[in-house]
């Protein structure tokens, strides 16, 4: 669905390259997961697959057309962002900050009309925050927010999402909602899920295949199964850990144990 | 604790004393000059371009050692040192010139301050109406040791002041609008004399009937409604500097063609004067009232 | 209080009403004032124009001065409006990346060499103000263009508090060199005047008006985008880049040409967005026009308070934007924290 070939990327005024020679290709209806220690260059991957960023050498590629050769919008309606916190200067409705995610779908001066509202309602109760559509959303906690704001990605229809740390800043339980919902969504509308994050299980849980990167190159990519692996957390984190299979969660656990570099 | 030696005691006790005897050289030493001095100033400073030109009418000139920057008049002024005015004075300036009278505001609370605490003695000036203008003369030449000098010039300028009021008596009153200021080019921030200061005692005496005598102030801000609704008869615009050129006052006054209705402005009575007889309250404005009388009553100058 | 979902009846609903207070203020406003006139001698055709008082007070001295309160407290709400999603800032107002600084320079300028120029029916101290404005827009124009994607906002507001200081400090030396008379005419004009007389003035100022309501009618929709971080407004479709361009000429625009022609007027610019919000909701394709609306009426409003309330002497209608908005803003402050 999604590809990144032969990337590499370099920030503005940035002495390091980032990305060197990155390839990546994400299926349709996939669950990938981009893992790696700070510095990796994973946020960066996800921003070069939105279009957020261009690449110095090498392309994305939507469903085979080139990202660049499309314009804003058309991306838009393909691709939609979750980012890692939402901050929302004036006092939307949760509906609001919903219905802004059919922006790409509607004329330069249209107005959002019944099939609009419609969609972002379903969002809403897909999302578990049907309840919330009246309350301001500066008055949610951290997990409903990010529940809000996948219904907002949702109601951008997009195929394809791409989700920065969605459970970095939230509670224990929270993290379980979303990484549950985020896992219904996939196997309900078939969108396919690219995920950055730092966490190690919550990885394990959501995705089906790992993109495991470290100094702004691939060192794995494979099913979940197939690349979190003790060698390649070695190899990656410098950590020495524990990773086995737990029956009770239903899918692989890593505890670190020592670092060794 | 250990007691302090004696002798250190003395010490300060002596250093003390001096001290208090540097701040008070003077031994009748007050800061209003209210207190006659010893000997008459022979080194004036005036900071007031009033009291500059008094200082002239009253045949002292040669007693002034600075006068204020914005003193121009007579043209001998500008061979004395300046020290500032209102809202600059040099202080050092005005030491350094070894002043034994010096003319301030009465508001410059601040100069007055630190020139009572160099020791010097002030003359305090005080901005307000026409009769306090002889007054301060008077006042002045008091305290400078010419009364008699003084009394003839204030009598002169009453004489001719009450000369310009005998001329214009009985004759009807023409309500008068006195502008000092406003936008040019349009009739933006009119800046009017209201009905108190020595400009408004002026256009009184000068036989003209100020319409703002109501508001006493003296300068009123009016906008275009208060202007149509006041519906002055005579309309008197004061220019400072030089005289303004032909065609500059003829586009001025055509600002006025906005409203028609003022009868100042269908009887082509709005008038341009230009000069600082008209900022200055000194001496010079039995000028300032003779201009206002011929623009008012110019049958009473024939 | 967030509004109900339905745009479109929202921003019916809103126009309507503030419309028709607009409306109303503009047709009221030139009634009343300190000087008692009749409608029936307003319009008395038997009367020349010529001797007419009360049709001169009602179309020359008050009718311009309510048609300029429209146009500048207008231009001033929607500019505050637009600053504040710029700049992702509840507090930013149309003062705050230092256009009005520039105009209040152009203006000092002008007063203290004693320009003395029309063109086109405006004397120099508005022209010089605009002229300021445009200044001030180039500086802070260029600093955005100079930025690299990715560096937030906070280094445009940050380069607009610096501008302001530095354009107010040139301002306040250059002052220091003028007279007396002239220090009173900038005192004066500092004060803002919305007694502008004459009906050419404000036509003349309708123009950059005109041009930052067209950049402002593209806008509303990406405002609300925008308002949300950059990256997420990309994410969505929205080109930031030009959006952000577009939003920061017309608005200032919109600042110039309303403090060259009335001077600065405090407080509009911040307190009427936040009062349409509380009302109908952040979203800006409603709070935009509604601000406009009310803009025009809350300013006819505080220079009628100003032109009656101390008769027949009148307040600085800033004084009384002042009055009304600074404990506002000091509620929403409270409110806030």
């Amino acid at each position: 669905m999604i590809e990144a070939r032969s990337v590499s990327f370099t920030y503005p005024r940035g002495d390091r390259m980032i990305l060197r020679d990155v390839s990546l290709l994400v299926r349709r209806g996939a669950v990938v997961g981009l893992l790696g220690p700070n510095g990796c260059g994973k946020t960066t991957l996800l921003r070069l697959l939105s279009g957020m960023l261009t690449p110095q050498t090498g392309q994305v590629l939507l469903d085979g057309a080139p990202l660049a050769a499309l314009t804003r919008r058309g991306i838009a309606r393909r691709v939609a962002v979750v980012p890692q916190e939402t901050h929302a200067t004036f006092e939307f409705s949760v509906i609001d900050i919903v219905l802004m995610g059919r922006y790409p779908h509607l004329g330069p001066f249209e107005l959002e009309g019944p099939a609009d509202l419609e969609i972002a309602r379903q969002a809403l109760d897909a999302t578990g925050t049907a309840h919330l559509e009246m309350r301001p959303f500066g008055s949610l906690s951290g997990g409903e927010k990010q529940r809000v704001v996948i219904a907002g990605a949702l109601a951008q229809a997009a195929d394809l999402m791409l989700l920065d740390e969605p459970t970095a800043s939230l509670d224990l339980a929270y993290q379980l909602e979303a990484a549950a919902l985020l896992r219904r969504l996939n196997r309900t509308h078939g969108t396919t899920m690219v995920v950055c994050t730092h966490d190690l299980n919550m990885a394990a849980s959501l995705c089906d295949e790992i993109v495991l990167l470290r100094e702004g190159a691939v060192l794995a990519h494979g099913a979940t199964a197939d690349t979190i692996t003790v060698d390649n957390i070695q190899a990656a984190y410098g950590v020495a850990a524990d990773v086995h299979f737990h029956a009770a969660a239903g899918h692989l656990a890593v505890v670190p144990i020592a670092r060794t570099s | 604790m250990a007691a302090v030696p004696p002798r250190l005691i003395a010490a300060a006790c002596l250093l003390l004393c001096s001290a208090g005897l540097q701040a008070r050289p003077g031994a009748l030493h007050r800061a209003d000059g209210q207190v006659r001095p010893e000997t008459s100033p022979r080194r004036i400073i005036s900071l007031i371009p009033a009291t500059t030109e008094m200082l002239f009418e009253m045949g002292v000139s040669d007693r002034i050692a600075g006068v204020g920057t914005f003193d121009r008049f007579p043209a001998e002024v500008s061979r004395f040192p300046r020290v500032g005015g209102l809202l600059d004075p040099n202080v050092e300036r005005i030491l350094s010139l070894k002043p034994d009278l010096v003319i301030v505001y009465d508001t410059q609370t601040d100069l007055i301050a630190q020139l009572g605490r160099a020791g010097l003695q002030m003359f305090r000036y005080r901005h307000q109406g026409l009769p306090d203008i002889v007054q301060t003369m008077r006042a002045l030449g008091t305290r400078i040791g010419v009364a008699r000098e003084a009394d003839a010039a204030a009598g002169r300028i009453e004489a001719r002041l009450a000369d310009v009021r005998r001329r214009v008596e009985g004759r009807p009153r023409p309500r008068t609008l006195l502008i000092f200021g406003r936008e040019p080019g349009s009739l933006r921030r009119i800046e009017a004399s209201g009905g108190y200061g020595f400009l408004h005692d002026l256009l009184e005496l000068a036989g003209g009937n100020d319409v703002l005598s109501d508001l006493r102030r003296q300068s009123v801000e009016m906008s275009t409604e208060m202007v149509l609704a006041r519906a002055p008869e005579v309309i008197i615009e004061l220019q400072y500097g030089d005289s303004p050129r032909r065609q500059q006052l003829d586009s001025e006054l055509r600002v006025w063609d906005a409203l028609p209705s003022v009868p100042a402005v269908r009887s082509k009575q709005v008038h341009l004067l230009a000069g600082d007889e008209f900022v200055v309250p000194g001496p010079r404005i039995v000028q300032a009232a003779e201009r206002f009388a011929r623009v008012l009553h110019p049958g009473a100058f024939k | 209080m967030p509004g109900r979902p339905d745009v479109r009846r929202r921003l019916a609903v809103s126009l309507a009403a503030f419309g028709t207070l607009a409306l109303l203020a503009i047709l009221l406003a030139p009634l009343v004032g300190s000087t008692p006139i009749t409608l029936a001698r307003v319009f008395d055709r038997s009367i020349p124009f010529a001797d007419n008082v009360d049709a001169q007070i009602f179309f020359v001295a008050r009718l311009p001065r309510v048609l300029a309160a429209a146009l500048v407290g207008a231009a001033l709400a929607m500019a505050g409006v637009v600053f504040q999603a710029l700049l992702r800032n509840p507090l930013a107002s149309p003062d705050t990346l230092g256009v009005s600084a520039g105009a209040a320079l152009g203006a000092v300028l002008a007063i203290t060499f004693n320009a003395d120029f029309t063109l086109l029916g405006v004397t120099a101290v508005p022209l010089a103000s605009f002229a300021g404005s445009i200044g001030a827009l180039i500086i802070v124009y260029g600093l955005s263009a100079a930025r690299r994607r990715g560096t937030s906002t906070l280094v445009l507001l940050l380069a607009g508090v610096t501008l302001t200081a530095l354009l107010s400090a040139i301002s306040a030396f250059v002052r220091y060199l003028a007279d007396f008379t002239e220090t009173l005419r900038t005192v004066r004009w500092l004060m803002g005047s919305l007694d502008i007389g004459a009906f050419t003035p404000i036509a003349v100022a309708a123009v950059p008006m005109g041009i930052a309501i067209a950049g402002f009618a593209m806008l509303p929709r990406i405002l609300d985008l925008i308002s949300m971080g950059a990256e997420s407004a990309a994410a969505r479709g929205v080109d930031v880049t030009r959006a952000e361009r577009i939003a920061l000429v017309s608005a200032s625009l919109a600042t110039g040409s309303a403090v060259a022609l009335a001077g600065p007027i405090g407080f509009v610019g911040i307190v009427v967005p936040h009062l349409v919000r509380l009302l109908v909701g952040a979203d800006h394709r409603v709070v935009l026009p509604a601000s406009a609306l009310f803009g025009a009426s809350f300013l006819i409003a505080c220079d009628l308070v100003a032109r009656i309330v101390f008769a027949p002497t009148e307040l600085p209608v800033g004084v009384v934007t002042a009055l009304i908005g600074g404990p506002f803003f000091l509620w929403l402050l409270f409110r806030h924290a």
